[in-house]
């Protein structure tokens, strides 16, 4: 293996996988979700105003109110750039409610080649839980970690 | 309107929809008084990062994608997932363009379950592409 193809992965980034962070909470705003419905222009009658219910993209925005579950993300390579997402829903958001928020890393991988090069990716997850313990939502992330002086221009996000 | 597991085959295809994404929609999106990533309202920023113009953030076109199918899918219906990968940075005044198309349905967990493949497309090239599932009611 040629010197710059070296695992750059090592055990105690493996030892992360699957660790749950400590819990944060994060609160489902009715200002968030009507800021969202009104940027994207969303009129559905199930969340509008007085409901009591939150557009199931409202996650979005869960992380920017600490709601990221308290994982650590491992970061081995100074470009980053966000390449896949997935939300899960198991019932909708209620205005108001109180959500637990778990984090953990979830996978990390490498690949050779491509238009990063040597590049890392690095998947983390998020569950929320209501005041009950039931799973609320989910919502996994994968970036994409590599060296800005070795890769392509462009690129995904 | 309620759309009806029983109606949808697969291959119908949903009516495109366009969507301009700008600057000032993205800072509105996450809220003028929280910080986000500076290349979601900054041209050059966004040049620096070797796109050409602000980025379109990811979550927004998401929830772009999220809102297109529960139109499609009417009042009754509950979107259960959405998975998307990034093809391509898109930049903030260029139009994109929402198609999708039912891939799959299946009863799944008691559920009437349709997927979707879901892609937006910026100056003829698919951008952003994705998988989305939806619980339909039944007529029966």
């Amino acid at each position: 293996m040629a010197e710059d193809e070296q695992s750059l992965i090592t055990d105690e980034h493996r030892a992360l996988i699957g660790v749950p962070g400590e819990p944060s909470t994060v609160v489902v705003r009715e200002a968030d979700a009507k800021r969202m419905r009104d940027v994207l222009g969303d009129t559905d009658p199930r969340w509008a105003d007085g409901t009591g219910m939150a557009p199931p993209y409202v996650i979005a925005f869960f992380g920017g109110r600490g709601g990221g579950g308290g994982r650590a993300t491992p970061q081995l390579l100074p470009g980053a750039i966000l390449t896949q997402q997935e939300w899960k829903f198991s019932r909708p958001f209620k205005i108001g409610e109180e959500l637990k928020a778990v984090g953990q890393v979830f996978d990390i991988r490498e690949r050779l080649g491509g238009r990063y090069g040597h590049s890392v990716l690095v998947t983390t997850s998020t569950d929320y839980y209501d005041a009950d313990g039931q799973h609320v939502a989910a919502s996994l992330l994968t970036i994409t970690q590599f060296d800005p002086a070795r890769a392509g221009r462009g690129g995904s996000e | 309107m309620s759309r009806y597991y029983e109606d949808v085959r697969v291959d119908d295809e949903l009516e495109p929809v366009e969507k301009l994404p700008t600057e000032d929609l993205a800072i509105d999106f996450f809220g003028r008084d929280n910080p986000t990533n500076p290349a979601f309202a900054d041209a050059e920023a966004g040049r620096r990062m070797g796109i050409g113009g602000a980025l379109v953030p990811g979550v927004l076109k998401m929830s772009w994608m999220t809102q297109y199918v529960n139109d499609w899918a009417g009042a009754e219906a509950e979107v259960g997932s959405i998975r998307v990968a990034f093809r391509r940075p898109d930049v903030a005044g260029k139009p994109l363009v929402l198609m999708g198309r039912v891939v799959d349905k299946r009863q799944e967990g008691g559920k009437n379950v349709v997927e979707l493949e879901v892609v937006t497309i910026a100056d003829g090239e698919p951008s952003v592409r994705g998988n989305i599932t939806v619980a339909l009611p039944s007529r029966g």
